[in-house]
């Protein structure tokens, strides 16, 4: 089984010998975890297997572990969150949808099957009905600290704000969070389970519409994925271009951030400046492909549309003006003492944490973790741009904050290499792919950190399996560490220096 | 004698009227202000009349759980801020004073604290937050309004309202009245609730004060909780206006002017962390302290 993947490496391990190889691998956080999934095998005569997919930064590739369980046998395996925290959301999730129990799981609650759900109910295995109704009851219980004095709030997942459904329970020592439990998952889509039985161009567009902050990285994410299986190589204009649109996609969100980390303090003069930055690349995002989020662009063995000449200067010059616009803006921040106030030391990530729940993106850089799959995989034409991974040590508000701003001057001098990239590489922008059966994994890196994608398509040319982990995935768990010791009225601020996507994790 | 506090009853109605007709508007100026200052257009002037029309026509859902004195707290709120109204001075010249300035301080105390009640009656803890944060600033705020009635009682030698009317003609813009006009603007925004103490247009439940008490209202007992905060914040302008602001020009351009600054320090400030605010108010009392020695 080794070297069945185009660029990584497979050890297939019995599942009660899975955490001691998964132990190995991990190697106490040096190849840190990618994501976990399950799946049916069952309809290819094996059984149900569990993926541990590991990150080998140094050889620019992944490590997995698959163990294999007998569908007929116990589904029991030990559980790796003790010695791998961030394996911790995997864990549930595959109990929610395979009913494979990682045993000796510190907080096996569920995590995406709601009250609403019949208990047992395993909607990922091959027996259960991808159409349908179901209705039933099961216990969800929501962690909650007790003692004297100390109270609950609910909050949500109903919102004052025009926002995605999650619920939050803080559980309150005055106007000190002491705990905070997320109950997330609200509007559980099944977008893993729909995708099963489409050949990959039908399922394209689902895989671009998982999230509107981030179709491009997405559907990336999948058409590499794809393009791994079928041994096709992406012509060299094509990759340009889509490296170009994950950088517009990049500055475009961490502007709408950087713009809404104010609104958690009613600092009104940065919200409308970032409002009306955003609504610019917005704009351009419109103009190059006819879509405000950049849908319909990437395509399975390239690109669907080129980007002349005059729409790069186009490019050029929305992106010089937003430059002038986000140094605006950090003078801004910098000058309102009131506001330093409020985000320095308020919602810190210490660095171990980060590395402990394997936490990606800005969150991850942000508390010193250098963690970024531009630099980690080769993908795109990543590595032929000069660009640094920049990282901040605080780990708190101000950290992400200014984690953005660096990333975004980053990210403005790639778009400009890109350009120049574009002019010398005239032709190429797509080439026929013919689906063949395999499985692989695509990465690329979002605004939010890097989307994971894994795809097993079947002899017949339809997926079998697909699994999407999303930046706000790993992320979301630190969140609720970060707010521990802050007072409540912190949250808002604190939430949206994550800004971390619902429509991802509901897939 | 009896005809004569009878119409100077009627004037103070009028008077109080009058506040109630305006508060609304000057509310509308404030959220104006800051609109166009944050390149918006931003919502008309008269909005707010809309709003509370829109309030006034919409049943009040109450929950099982609550007693009378949530209904009854809105109502005391805004007569209360009404009775206030009626007992400013130096706007209409009412010769009838039965405005003492530490009536009017525990008048409006009387409405904050059936508001508080109110607060904790639903039983939600949300508003029990707000009404725990609403007592802790208002514990924080009231020494420095009553150092603000001592400034002015010690330089006219009466604690009545009426009395207390900058007199131009022995002070004008002396050190100790220019501290203690600031220092009262300091109070106004802490008071009523204004950026940088309390954000009053957020939609962010967790960090609000009064719009989290106030959270389980709707219909007509919501339009008697925002008229009576409009109505105070107004109050507290045209005092501001009256006995304070020590430049010579009808009352009502200095509360305006006092609206406008709001909007501009609402524009300019973000909501401070919430147990900074001691720090925000104990700068006001040590500024009324230093009036009361320039004095």
């Amino acid at each position: 089984m080794e070297g069945r993947f185009h660029d990584s490496r497979m050890i297939v391990a019995k599942p009660e010998e899975l955490r001691g190889r998964a132990n190995i691998i991990h190697d106490g956080g040096r190849r840190p975890l990618t994501a976990m999934f399950g799946r049916d095998e069952t309809n290819n005569g094996g059984g149900y297997d569990i993926y541990v997919v590991f990150e080998d930064i140094e050889k620019h590739t992944f490590v997995t572990v698959k163990a294999i369980f007998d569908p007929d046998g116990e589904l029991t395996y030990p559980s790796l969150t003790r010695i791998i925290p961030g394996a911790g959301w995997y864990e549930r999730e595959i109990n929610d949808m395979f009913g494979i129990v990682p045993q000796g799981h510190p907080d096996l609650r569920p995590l995406v099957l709601h009250e609403s759900f019949p208990g047992d109910y395993y909607p990922l295995r091959k027996n259960v009905n991808k159409t349908g109704q179901v209705r039933g009851e099961r216990e969800f219980p929501i962690a909650v600290a007790k003692g004297e004095g100390l109270f609950q709030v609910p909050v949500g997942p109903i919102h004052a704000g025009i926002i995605e459904p999650g619920h939050f329970r803080f559980s309150q020592a005055g106007e000190s969070m002491l705990q905070l439990d997320a109950k997330l998952f609200f509007t559980h889509r099944g977008i893993e389970k729909a995708m099963e039985g489409l050949t990959p161009q039908e399922a394209l567009p689902i895989a671009e519409r998982v999230c509107g902050a981030c179709s491009i990285a997405n559907t990336w994410g999948f058409c590499q994925a794809v393009e791994k299986i079928s041994g096709i190589q992406v012509p060299k204009r094509a990759e340009i271009i889509r490296t170009l649109l994950s950088e517009i996609e990049r500055v475009t969100n961490h502007v709408g951030d950087i713009g809404n980390i104010p609104a958690g303090v009613g600092f009104q003069p940065a919200i409308s400046l970032g409002a009306r930055l955003k609504e610019h690349l917005m704009r351009l995002q419109e103009h190059i492909t006819g879509n405000r989020f950049l849908r319909g662009m990437i395509i399975l063995g390239g690109v669907s549309m080129d980007i002349p000449p005059d729409l790069s200067d186009d490019i050029l010059s929305v992106i010089a003006e937003t430059e002038n616009g986000v140094n605006d803006m950090e003078v801004l921040f910098v000058q309102q003492e009131n506001f330093q106030n409020r985000i320095r030391t308020t919602g810190t990530v210490r660095p171990q944490t980060a590395r402990d729940l394997a936490m990606v993106g800005v969150g991850a850089r942000a508390s010193g973790y250098a963690h970024d799959s531009r630099r980690d995989f080769d993908y795109g034409v990543y590595s032929s741009l000069s660009f640094a991974v920049r990282t901040q040590s605080g780990g708190d508000v101000a950290a992400r904050l200014k984690q953005r701003f660096d990333e975004l001057k980053e990210s403005f001098s790639m778009i400009r290499q890109l350009i120049v990239m574009l002019k010398q590489e005239k032709t190429g922008l797509m080439i026929h792919v013919e689906f063949k059966a395999g499985e692989a994994y695509g990465i690329s890196e979002s605004a939010r950190g890097s989307n994971f994608w894994y795809v097993a398509v079947d002899e017949a040319g339809t997926i079998d399996r697909v699994f999407i982990r999303s930046a706000s995935y790993p992320n979301w768990p630190a969140l609720t560490i970060a707010v521990q010791g802050d007072i409540i009225p912190d949250f808002p601020l604190i939430n949206k220096s994550f800004e971390l996507c619902y429509a991802c994790i509901d897939r | 004698m009896g005809g004569f506090v009878l119409t100077s009853i009627g004037t103070n109605l009028l008077q109080g009227l009058l506040l109630l007709l305006l508060a609304p508007l000057f509310s509308g100026i404030i959220s104006k202000v800051k609109a166009r200052m944050q390149k918006r257009q931003g919502a008309s002037v008269f909005q707010e009349y809309f709003d509370l029309w829109k309030w006034w026509r919409k049943p009040s859902i109450l929950t099982p759980y609550t007693s009378k004195v949530f209904v009854l707290a809105p109502i005391v709120y805004f007569v209360t801020a009404f009775m206030a109204a009626m007992m400013v001075p130096g706007l209409l010249k009412t010769g009838f004073s039965y405005g003492d300035a530490f009536i009017f301080v525990y008048i409006m105390a009387l409405g904050r604290f059936f508001l508080t009640l109110s607060s904790l009656d639903a039983a939600t803890s949300f508003s029990g937050m707000g009404g725990s944060r609403e007592i802790y600033i208002s514990v924080l705020v009231e020494p420095a309004v009553m150092l603000a009635i001592l400034v002015n009682s010690l330089r006219y030698g009466s604690t009545t309202l009426a009395n207390m009317v900058i007199d131009y003609s022995s002070i004008y813009f002396t050190v100790s009245a220019v501290i203690t006009a600031f220092a009262f603007f300091l109070v106004i925004v802490a008071e009523n609730g204004r950026l940088p103490v309390d954000n009053p247009d957020t939609h962010l439940e967790l960090t609000m004060i009064e719009e989290c008490m106030t959270l389980e209202y709707s219909g007509r007992l919501l339009t008697f909780i925002h008229l009576g905060t409009m109505l105070k914040l107004m109050v507290f302008l045209v005092l501001f206006g009256a006995l304070y602001l020590p430049v010579d020009i009808p009352v009502l351009l200095k509360a305006l002017m006092g609206a406008v600054l709001i909007g501009v320090i609402e524009t300019l400030n973000n909501k401070m962390r919430l147990f900074k605010v001691r720090l925000f108010l104990s700068a006001a009392v040590l500024l009324m302290a230093v009036a009361i020695i320039a004095q």
